[in-house]
């Protein structure tokens, strides 16, 4: 029997054939296929993106004018309106903080609840606890501002039955804030429940089988055996609200549409406020461009301290 | 060729069929008629009092209804003549009625085809007065020229819907012609997202509409909208509430402490409610509590628009008597700073509010929902003067190349804010009209005499990054964050800077 050269074999040469026309032919219609999603990509997300970045350095007018400004827009951006926007990023950090921290542990805390229950239950549990994350996100913020109405809201009458004092939730510009991020808090973490389960569900059940045997109890076993196995999905998680957190925008903008003060100011509001109502597109652009450099750090860093390469 | 070729190529042909089917989908909802018919709107939608211009609008329009007539059209100079000495209101109204107006409805420009007309706070299927009144002016329009199709879209008359609408002729897609405030115009002049009506507009025009009204839509020397209307900030009382209260109308030339009696005895715990005497919004696009602030003589920019001038003690007055009201008389809902036009409209109709600041848009919703109200004038400060704010409604035209529906657009535009609107539909004009020819009718013509004292917010481009310099130290100041002199001082040096830039 003749040698047989594997490389030819598995990719055989055929003399006279253009290697890419013959690429093309093989596989040219999987291409087809991604196409659409690539040009929608491409036109509704990678052109704008380029596009803002360009903006950013001009004074951009819609119907033509302006011109090249250099890094004057990123100076506005932080110079301009009292300052408002370097504000606007605390606040958007404090609420990125709190409401990330809360949401993961009540989505670990939520789903380490299901995660015992039969295979029926769970599947009802887990339906539930999506149902915030198919339901209008407009809808959950007029509902969060009727509750916290002082006069006639929820909160208030609840805390009218024990004595006490109304509580200005949306109109305090020392609580306002919080009041947006407790809504958030409250406001069960979908994603962060199904996907936390699911991941648990995954965790072989030799590692808890063996970790009885040597008498660990289920807190042990939770941190010791859950904890670690699901850490790649707690990577994705963490870095899904972080983005979410850091593009607040419609809660506050339905919650306190004319704000309260700057206290509830985020980067969102004023990227909308910039371009929307101040018609600034350069300075619009130049902060949006800081926001997502603030994303891309912070998910580098994300990424670096929740890597794993555990496997099972 | 074999049955199982035959089958290999069949699916082939669906998948490219299909492929096919979809792109040509994609073109055809890509092409499709996006017109969106409307906004939601709970409210009025009319005229909003937002910002505009910085001259004292008014003095001209009051008198307006009242000497106005003179020139236009021959008929309404001859009532308008007769009304002049009443000086009043009702003289305002009765003006131009009677007589025939001059044919605004009829468009000469021979274009055939559609003109998308954007409308501020209009609803579809006559959500409101100001839907009904608008569809039916726009197919009066139609009617008297079948040959031009008008769709209407709407938008709300609040920061979102002044976004949407100036982006949209911005971006040079679907608007034809389109209602705005006054403080919009200049950015959009300046990018050349609006036409001239020079070419248009008649000698007759202007000699009918207010003449101080121009200023405010003129640019490098070239006329750029339709003035509509003057909706100045008056207060609405609750005659309900002043009735179960027992508490007497005050004199049209009420002041600031009768005002605070006033709201202090309306401010009361009916069962389980509790009602408030005062309220007003507080938005960046509204300036619905600066009569007010205004009442003790400050103006917040020169009169030539170059110098921000609410950092004076006058002004610091005016905005302390905001903050005593709540939190000295504590006569204003607990929410106060940060409440929607829901929410007050609500609590107005079901009795929980006394008093109401606001434009003249509502007060046609409130009367048709059955609410017992009376506009009065703002109270006097220390000023002694009556001081009221607003912006003027317009209506503009985008620039097209076709000549045609250019002039149709104008046309359209023309008819939209003339007299003969009003005689077609009566009740379109929800305030004072920017035409001494128009007649309003109740309850806007109460709003005649108030507009003369308007301070009107300014057409410059910077405006709207001002105005959210203002708008949060306001908020500060009632919240109790910032004194007065804090909260209106502070914002100097950028303001006028922004004034400053060319």
């Amino acid at each position: 029997m003749a040698d047989v050269d594997i490389t030819k074999a598995s990719n055989p040469a055929r003399p006279g054939v253009n290697p890419i026309q013959d690429f093309i032919r093989k596989y040219g219609w999987s291409y087809v296929f991604v196409l659409p999603s690539m040009l929608a990509f491409t036109v509704f997300t990678l052109i704008p993106v380029i596009w803002a970045f360009i903006i950013s350095f001009q004074d951009f007018r819609p119907r033509g004018g302006g011109g090249w400004v250099g890094f004057q827009n990123y100076t506005d951006a932080f110079t301009t309106q009292n300052g408002v926007f370097v504000e606007a990023l605390k606040n958007t950090a404090f609420y990125a903080l709190v409401t990330v921290t809360a949401n993961i542990f009540i989505g670990l805390f939520l789903a380490s609840l299901i995660q015992p229950l039969s295979a029926r239950f769970q599947t009802f549990f887990r339906a539930a606890y999506y149902l915030p994350a198919v339901t209008s996100a407009v809808i959950i913020a007029v509902t969060w501002r009727w509750l916290f109405n002082t006069q006639w809201g929820f909160l208030n009458f609840l805390l009218s039955l024990v004595g006490a004092e109304p509580v200005r939730w949306l109109s305090d510009p020392d609580i306002a804030l919080q009041s947006v991020i407790l809504s958030t808090v409250f406001t069960i973490p979908a994603a962060g429940v199904v996907l936390f389960s699911a991941a648990m569900g995954s965790v072989p059940k030799d590692f808890y089988e063996a970790a009885e045997l040597e008498g660990a109890g289920p807190i042990r076993k939770w941190w010791s055996i859950t904890l670690p196995l699901i850490k790649s999905t707690t990577l994705y998680v963490v870095v899904l609200y972080t983005i979410a957190s850091f593009e607040v925008f419609e809660k506050v903008y339905i919650m306190v549409p004319s704000g309260v003060g700057n206290s509830t100011q985020t980067i969102v509001t004023q990227i909308y406020q910039s371009v929307f109502q101040q018609f600034r597109y350069g300075v619009a652009s130049a902060q949006a461009i800081v926001l997502f450099v603030i994303i891309a750090t912070i998910a580098v860093v994300q990424f670096r301290f929740l890597k794993t390469d555990v496997e099972y | 060729m074999s049955e199982e070729s035959k089958k290999r190529l069949s699916r082939r042909k669906f998948v490219a069929l299909t492929g096919g089917a979809l792109a040509a989908s994609g073109l055809l909802a890509a092409c499709g008629d996006n017109t969106a018919t409307t906004a939601p709107a709970t409210t009025a939608a009319a005229p909003a009092a937002t910002t505009a211009s910085s001259t004292t609008a008014a003095a001209a329009t009051t008198a307006a209804g009242t000497t106005a007539a003179t020139g236009t059209t021959a008929a309404a100079a001859t009532t308008a003549a007769g009304t002049t000495a009443a000086g009043t209101t009702a003289a305002a109204t009765t003006a131009a009625s009677a007589g025939a107006v001059a044919d605004f409805v009829t468009s000469k420009s021979g274009f055939k085809g559609s003109l998308d007309y954007w409308a501020l706070g209009y609803a579809a299927g006559g959500g409101n007065a100001f839907s009904k009144s608008s569809d039916s002016a726009v197919a009066t329009f139609m009617k008297a020229n079948p040959d031009i199709k008008v769709t209407i879209t709407g938008y709300t008359a609040d920061n979102a819907g002044f976004a949407k609408i100036v982006n949209a002729v911005q971006s040079g897609s679907g608007v034809d012609v389109f209602r705005i405030p006054n403080d919009s115009l200049p950015t959009m002049i300046r990018d050349g997202a609006i036409a001239s009506i020079d070419p248009y507009i008649t000698a007759e025009d202007k000699a009918d509409i207010l003449p101080n009204l121009f200023d405010l839509v003129t640019v490098n020397g070239k006329l750029y909208a339709w003035p509509l209307w003057v909706p100045p900030v008056s207060m609405y009382l609750n005659l309900d509430v002043f009735k179960e209260r027992g508490v007497e109308l005050p004199p049209k030339n009420w002041t600031y402490d009768q005002f605070v009696e006033i709201a202090k005895k309306l401010t009361f715990t009916r069962g389980n409610d509790k009602v408030y005497g005062y309220s007003a919004l507080i938005d960046p696009g509204l300036v619905d509590l600066w009569p007010i602030i205004m009442s003790d003589g400050a103006v917040p920019l020169s009169s030539d628009n170059t110098k921000y001038t609410w950092n004076t003690p006058e002004a610091y007055s005016g905005l302390q008597k905001v903050v005593d009201l709540v939190k000295v008389h504590k006569v204003t809902p607990p929410d106060f700073g940060t409440q929607k036009l829901d929410d007050i409209l609500t609590a107005f109709k079901n009795k929980l509010q006394g008093m109401w600041s606001r434009p003249s848009g509502d007060a046609g919703t409130l009367v048709a929902g059955g609410v017992n109200l009376d506009i009065w004038p703002m109270p006097l400060g220390k000023s002694g003067k009556p001081v009221s704010a607003g912006g003027v409604g317009l209506i503009a035209v985008t620039p097209n190349k076709d000549t045609a529906k250019q002039k149709a657009a104008m046309d359209l535009a023309r008819y939209l804010t003339s007299p003969q609107v009003e005689k077609d539909v009566p009740g379109y004009f929800l305030a004072p009209a920017a035409r001494k020819s128009v007649t309003v009718v109740s309850p806007y013509n109460k709003f005649a005499p108030i507009a003369p004292t308007a301070w009107i917010t300014p057409s410059l481009p910077a405006w709207t990054q001002i105005r959210t310099l203002i708008h949060p130290n306001l908020q500060n100041a009632v919240f109790g964050k910032m004194t007065p002199e804090q909260a209106l001082s502070q914002p100097t040096d950028e303001i006028n800077k922004l004034l400053g830039q060319k």
